[in-house]
């Protein structure tokens, strides 16, 4: 096997590289919860997760869960997820991670 | 005398009532056409700036626009003035071509400044990017929102980093660690978290972990990996946080700054009673002299690691 395709084979397989990251959050709309991203699915992702967790925690320590009844623009359920939406490992503590857990 | 006086005033006369009208038309087309032309620039600035990102580009595009309209206000005055229109052309077209001959052949001997407008450099000590040039001194806008008049003398005989020149940089990241038992560990975290980051670059080279040395019990590990340019400073510092916040997670032991202490007392050991430690009555005569303001000294102090 050549140099150029083991180096191939450790590319495709290792470690695969995300291409960006948002945050994935549950938003209360009038009675029914809708999953919402920042940026948006349609804008670029953001290029650093620490950037991205730092803003889903900012988020959920913005939006506190309250007690009784969801109200309108509550935020839970808030992690980060890459490109193709799927959850991303918080940093800080290797595992997956929610900030503003909520039973839905 | 008098006569001579006589003489220059009646011309001056005849000067003022032959080309008088003209002159005064000359003049009202010259200051009109510069004001308006000011206005008309400040307009066209507002106007530019809005469509394009590129400061350079649009101020090209203002000192043509600026070059034309000037050229077009003289050319007016000069025929009002009673130029032959013909001669005026000529004069402008041989003015063009004086100017870009002299250019193109002294365009090699002339100093020329080592950036342009909007691009990062770090001059001396000053890191900022680049606002304005003009013949006498460049405006630079530090990081910290400090605005720098720097000499273009002193540019010409610096050093100057500039950062656009190549599109990457290679980031460095120093850790030195205690135990060689934690070697390949954190080579293995260093290299998975430079690997996972979307900015981290596959070229010029592959993100590389390498044991840089060994000094005073301490292994120093060397990140390396390639960056663009612009994310940089961002990059470093989310990859050094998350290299340190891996480690800690694994385990992993940092190597601190040592500081040994080695005391010496001013006075002889207090002996029980004279004679009876022989021990530490040799103890005390071997110490070194005591000085007089000091009680201890520090022998060993590094930085490095």
């Amino acid at each position: 096997m050549k140099i150029t395709e083991a180096i191939k084979i450790i590319d495709d397989n290792w470690i695969v590289k995300p291409k960006g990251f948002r945050v994935c959050m549950q938003r209360r709309e009038g009675s029914e919860w809708v999953i919402d991203y920042t940026p948006g699915e349609k804008a670029a992702p953001l290029d650093s997760d620490v950037t991205t967790w730092r803003t889903a925690w900012k988020l959920a320590s913005s939006t506190p869960l309250r007690e009784g009844e969801p109200q309108e623009g509550d935020l839970v359920n808030l992690y980060v997820v890459d490109q193709d939406n799927n959850p991303v490992d918080y940093y800080a503590t290797g595992k997956r991670e929610t900030f503003n857990a909520y039973s839905v | 005398m008098q006569t001579e006086l006589t003489a220059k005033a009646e011309r001056l006369g005849f000067v003022l009532r032959e080309y008088g009208a003209d002159m005064v038309q000359a003049m009202v087309i010259l200051v009109v056409g510069l004001l308006l032309l000011q206005f008309i620039m400040r307009k066209m600035k507002v106007f530019i700036d809005k469509r394009t990102k590129d400061s350079a580009r649009a101020n090209t595009i203002l000192y043509i626009i600026y070059t034309l309209f000037l050229v077009v206000i003289l050319t007016s005055a000069m025929i009002t003035l009673g130029f032959d229109s013909r001669n005026v052309f000529r004069l402008i077209i041989l003015g063009a071509l004086a100017i870009i001959v002299i250019l193109l052949v002294l365009r090699p001997y002339l100093p020329t400044l080592p950036f342009k407008v909007d691009n990062t450099v770090k001059v001396g000590s000053l890191l900022g990017k680049i606002e304005a040039t003009t013949m006498v001194h460049t405006r630079m806008k530090t990081f910290d929102g400090k605005t720098v008049f720097i000499p273009n003398s002193k540019i010409l005989n610096d050093f100057v980093i500039n950062y656009h020149f190549t599109p990457t940089r290679r980031l460095k990241i120093d850790i030195p660690i205690r135990h060689v038992r934690d070697i390949l560990r954190t080579k293995q975290l260093m290299e998975s978290i430079m690997i996972e980051d979307p900015r981290v670059l596959l070229k010029p080279a592959r993100p590389v972990v390498y044991t840089l040395n060994l000094v005073e019990g301490c292994v120093k590990m060397g990140a390396r990996c390639w960056v663009e340019n612009k994310k940089f400073w961002i990059a470093q510092c989310d990859l050094l946080e998350k290299i340190l916040i891996a480690m800690d997670r694994e385990n992993i032991t940092l190597a601190e700054r040592r500081k040994a202490i080695r005391v010496f007392h001013e006075t002889p050991l207090q002996l029980s009673s004279e004679g009876e430690n022989p021990e530490a009555e040799a103890q005390a005569e071997t110490m070194p002299p005591a000085t007089e303001d000091a009680s201890f000294s520090a022998v060993h102090d590094h930085d490095e690691m």
